[in-house]
């Protein structure tokens, strides 16, 4: 190696330090113990059975994982049920928008002759076709559909934006040396619109989550995460209401970890900037 | 290797029109096989439209620009390009980069591999094959690109101010290599600067340009053995005969 490129290699991508990922998990085990302790003196401080400790979260979730609920569920069927609609609405999602954002992305003019029939769609929230879909669809259909029409915008938008990006001279490079539009689709553009395919993605999963919650709370199930916090709402059990809460974040948040190390695999070519 | 004895000569006879703006007036000229070509001009005289139908990426309003006989077309005609603003992908390594070209052609994965070996050794990024372009610094990307444009061992390669972003020394650096790698593929080139000095140094033939719209003020043959020497007294009086051209074309 030349002596010229040392800063060079300097910059190679070096993952963060062991230490540094270590203080990072301790750090936010402190703030987890914090958020804990504050909630258990505010539940102190209110003594309302309405106003249930972290102790008695875990209770609930003791029992809803062991014996069920009062309908015979099990915590995991409920799960399951929420993670299946969401993960079939979202790839619906993903596989509607992203060729149809290349397609509009790449032939504008397309995109110019028919926004006055797409763009309004993206401004109807997915909860209020839930009237709409409790008719027309039932099972795992009507919630696909939900989750399909809030996944489908973040991620259709995203990669329309995505293709702007490509730079003409990445294409020039493909054409002088012969090469054909496949080619340019493959190893230019959707290279280039990755990074806003994976954004819009992160968001379309956020907005899958919130769309879930609001189908099943609106009833005619009898599984789902939703459902299950309804049916102990009703009963005025207030942990389990908030032992579903604390498993949608969770489970969320897991599905966006996934998300996040996929696109640290795949975008290992970006740099990254700091202030 | 299985490449025939290469050929790519070059006829120009063309005119072309932007809107109602006339970019070259009636150019003509030839490439013989294996000839280094510099095209000099002033700025804005449409040096870079002429490599685009060079590259056969556009057709001239009238006339025409033949490669071995035929109209120029990319699919066709083994043809690279160096650019003069970067142009690697930031989401391939060097020698990912590298192996583009011979990519697109089709050639198998053992070819390709040592290929690209061969040429990043020469270009000296050895070392550096698992880097990406954000972590080397310009000089460096603009050696991959050179090296992507050789590794194909294209008939015909063009530069557009290759150099232009490069300090002066490793533009030197650079001006040798590229006479090195031209030397041992013995390939068309036909390189455009408006750098006057780079092509005296580095052409067999140098083509000078008048301002838009272009015709072809002087074509000078240089015959000073390499490495030239731009100190010398031959050197310097074909790059002063070449200023004055260069200054009568205003």
């Amino acid at each position: 190696m030349a002596a010229t490129t040392k800063e060079d290699a300097g910059r190679s991508n070096m993952p963060v330090a062991v230490g540094a990922g270590i203080r990072i998990v301790a750090w936010n085990i402190l703030s987890l113990v914090i958020a804990l302790g504050i909630w258990q003196l505010a539940s102190r401080a209110v003594g309302s059975p309405f106003f249930p400790a972290p102790m008695q979260i875990v209770d609930a979730f003791i029992q809803l994982a062991t014996r069920g609920d009062t309908t015979g569920h099990s915590l995991w069927e409920h799960s399951w049920a929420s993670i299946e609609r969401v993960l079939v609405g979202f790839g619906l999602g993903v596989v509607f928008a992203v060729p149809l954002g290349l397609l509009m992305g790449l032939y504008p003019k397309l995109y110019a002759g028919t926004r006055a029939v797409i763009e309004p769609f993206r401004f109807i929230p997915p909860i209020a076709w839930i009237p709409l879909a409790i008719i027309f669809f039932s099972g795992l259909t009507r919630f696909a559909f939900l989750i399909f029409l809030g996944a489908f915008f973040p991620i259709f938008t995203s990669t329309l934006v995505g293709v702007a990006r490509v730079e003409p001279i990445h294409r020039k490079v493909g054409i002088v040396h012969g090469a054909g539009k496949l080619w340019i689709l493959r190893k230019v553009v959707i290279p280039t619109v990755m990074p806003d395919i994976m954004a819009g993605m992160r968001v379309g999963l956020g907005t899958a989550w919130l769309t879930i919650v609001a189908a099943e709370l609106a009833g005619g199930i009898s599984t789902g995460l939703g459902r299950m916090m309804t049916n102990y709402a009703e009963l005025l059990m207030v942990p389990h209401v908030i032992v579903g809460m604390l498993l949608i974040g969770l489970i969320g948040f897991l599905m966006n970890e996934v998300l996040l190390l996929i696109e640290r695999r795949l975008f290992r070519w970006r740099w990254q900037v700091s202030l | 290797m299985h490449a025939p004895i290469s050929l790519a000569k070059v006829d120009v006879d063309a005119s072309h029109r932007y809107g109602p703006l006339l970019v070259h007036d009636g150019l003509k000229f030839s490439v013989a096989a294996n000839e280094f070509i510099c095209i000099c001009g002033p700025s804005g005289c449409g040096k870079t439209t002429l490599l685009d139908m060079l590259a056969g990426i556009l057709v001239p309003s009238s006339g025409h620009v033949l490669i071995d006989g035929t109209q120029a077309n990319p699919k066709e005609h083994s043809i690279s390009f160096v650019f003069q603003e970067p142009s690697t992908f930031p989401w391939l390594t060097v020698s990912e980069n590298v192996a583009t070209g011979l990519n697109i052609k089709g050639a198998p994965a053992d070819q390709v591999r040592s290929k690209v070996a061969n040429i990043i050794d020469i270009v000296g990024l050895k070392g550096f094959e698992d880097y990406y372009p954000h972590q080397i610094s310009g000089g460096m990307k603009q050696r991959v690109a050179i090296a992507r444009a050789f590794a194909t061992e294209a008939d015909l390669i063009l530069m557009d101010e290759p150099f232009v972003s490069l300090d002066q020394p490793t533009r030197e650096h650079m001006q040798r290599e590229v006479l090195d790698i031209w030397r041992h593929m013995k390939r068309t080139v036909i390189f455009v600067t408006h750098n006057l000095e780079e092509a005296v140094y580095l052409a067999d033939r140098v083509i000078i340009l008048s301002a838009k719209p272009a015709r072809i003020v002087a074509e000078l043959p240089i015959s000073l053995q390499h490495p030239r020497d731009p100190l010398s007294v031959e050197f310097t009086e074909i790059r002063s005969k070449c200023v004055q051209w260069l200054h009568a074309a205003h």
